[in-house]
């Protein structure tokens, strides 16, 4: 486990504590920002953060989205090799490959380990309705959506959901770890 | 107290397409199953914002495998912890007493989760500065068995005062109390959102006590979810998977109280999007974690034992009505 002080954030996580087993993840098949075919079976072995958000959102997914990539950033080299990030658009209308790869990149996204992705209205909506997101289009052209971050252990199993986007950096940097140090036990 | 116990109907549940998925890795034995039932039914009511989880988290609950979720619009004069012993609608949002004097009169009902704090506030003229202030005066509710009234009881003999003697209660289930209470014909009524955020908006009157701020009150559940024993007997996969839906519903209250005014409106619960954020806003969705719920029915049935509510005691009602093993579960489950 990386160890690194990080004020102010923590509150008793441990990985002493198995997280409990909720299901088999929903899968999808959708399209990265490299424009390539992402599967969540691609990401067996591997702890996998699921998240949603849109590109041109303006208030509440950057604040996630910044808070993913600082968790990367402590996350070393356990990040891409054990654990990756994805985060699929609620806005596959507008937010093109083109599109989630400039956001990638303005959050200094690792596609090593990040993914964004996108595909079809029916692709997206069919993936939303399954990890039980609500997003709609409002007149203005944004999306009301729900924030709801999944994690996904090595054997594509939901270990446990973060709902909203103010849950605990370090808590949830020490579950994903919790999730890889398993996988190494297991 | 019109909005307390009218019904209203919900036009439209959230809408969406497709059950959990499963992917393609085998399933360990600890993994949580489908549920047993792809059928869940919930009282189609908007008694407050305060069941707002409960009727926004259709889509949720379609996520979590229930193909049919159906929102059972009950007769006027039901009793809803009736319906739910019956098995007419598998789970109910309720106040604690209202739990309470259903497990008293031995109906099959478990109370599972508590679902926020705070939302109430008693309201009164200028002649009453205090709770113990109402002796003597008028106090309106549309039932002498209805929530309200056990409510305002327990607050008024947890003062010291002797509800029975002490209070002029005005019964009437045709007008409502903020109604009465706007005449001039009550002095106070107990409120639960939009209607103290009416009453701001009208400038008349003052809260007394508002269950959101003042202990004791403030330190428990005000709603709470229940359902019919035999549905989770029978369904403990389901029940689970219902209650995470609607937990998550109120964790979307808590932390986008915008989103859920909206859909509130959109979905006919309420046509003042104003005061429905503002009820959100006040009322504490995010308790269901640290909150203990047993505290809660512990403390209600002390309460309604010493004013002659119930002849059980706590402990009884607690032994008898409650299952917390999926709240201790989800509590782990789902963090913010």
């Amino acid at each position: 486990m990386l160890a690194w002080p990080w004020p102010g954030l923590a509150h008793e996580a441990g990985h002493d504590e198995r997280l409990p087993v909720i299901g088999p993840a929903p899968p999808f098949t959708l399209t990265s920002q490299d424009g390539k075919p992402v599967s969540l079976g691609d990401f067996l072995g591997k702890a996998v953060a699921v998240t949603f958000i849109f590109a041109s959102c303006a208030d509440t997914c950057p604040m996630l989205t910044d808070k993913m990539a600082r968790v990367q950033d402590r996350l070393g080299d356990a990040f891409g090799k054990s654990i990756a990030f994805v985060s699929i658009t609620v806005d596959p209308e507008r937010d093109t490959p083109e599109v989630l790869k400039q956001y990638a990149e303005a959050f200094g996204a690792d596609p090593a380990g990040w993914y964004f992705l996108t595909g079809s209205p029916e692709a997206i909506g069919d993936v939303l309705s399954r990890y039980g997101i609500y997003a709609k289009k409002t007149p203005s052209s944004d999306v009301d959506h729900t924030f709801l971050t999944s994690l996904i252990d090595s054997t594509g199993m939901l270990r446990v959901q973060y709902l909203g986007v103010r849950f605990d950096l370090e808590e949830f940097r020490s579950d994903l770890l919790g999730l890889v140090d398993e996988s190494g036990k297991d | 107290m019109q909005n307390l116990h009218s019904r209203r109907r919900f036009l439209a549940g959230l809408s969406a397409a497709g059950a959990a998925g499963l992917v393609g890795s085998s399933q360990p034995a600890n993994a949580e199953p489908p549920p047993e039932t792809m059928t869940v039914r919930l009282p189609w009511s908007f008694r407050g914002v305060c069941e707002a989880p409960k009727n926004v988290a259709g889509e949720l609950l379609r996520a979590e495998g229930f193909t049919d979720v159906r929102y059972i619009e009950p007769p006027m004069t039901a009793d809803w912890s009736v319906l739910v012993a019956n098995g007419e609608v598998d789970f109910n949002v309720d106040f604690p007493p209202g739990h309470i004097m259903a497990i008293e009169a031995g109906l099959p009902v478990k109370v599972l989760a508590g679902l926020h704090s705070g939302c109430l506030e008693l309201i009164a003229n200028d002649s009453v500065r205090g709770i113990a202030d109402l002796k003597g005066k008028r106090v309106g509710v549309f039932s002498s068995t209805s929530t309200p009234h056990m409510l305002v009881t327990i607050m008024t003999a947890y003062v010291g005062l002797d509800p029975a003697k002490d209070i002029q209660w005005i019964v009437n289930p045709d007008v409502s109390a903020p109604q009465l209470f706007n005449e001039g014909k009550i002095d106070a009524f107990l409120g639960a959102p939009p209607e103290p955020q009416e009453q701001r908006a009208l400038k008349f009157g003052h809260t007394i006590l508002n269950t959101t701020l003042d202990t004791p009150w403030s330190q428990h559940f005000c709603c709470m979810l229940s359902a019919n024993a035999d549905y989770v007997e029978k369904y403990p996969v389901a029940t689970k998977r219902a209650m995470r839906a609607m937990l998550k519903a109120a964790d979307l209250c808590a932390s986008d109280p915008e989103l859920v005014a909206r859909l509130s409106v959109e979905g006919k619960f309420t046509d003042n999007y104003d005061y429905a954020l503002e009820g959100l806003r006040e009322a504490r969705f995010d308790r269901w974690r640290e909150y203990d719920p047993e505290d809660t029915m512990r403390f209600y049935a002390l309460r309604m034992h010493e004013v002659g509510f119930i002849k059980s005691s706590p402990n009884a009602i607690i032994e008898r009505g409650t299952d917390w093993r999926f709240v201790n579960e989800l509590r782990r489950e789902l963090k913010t």
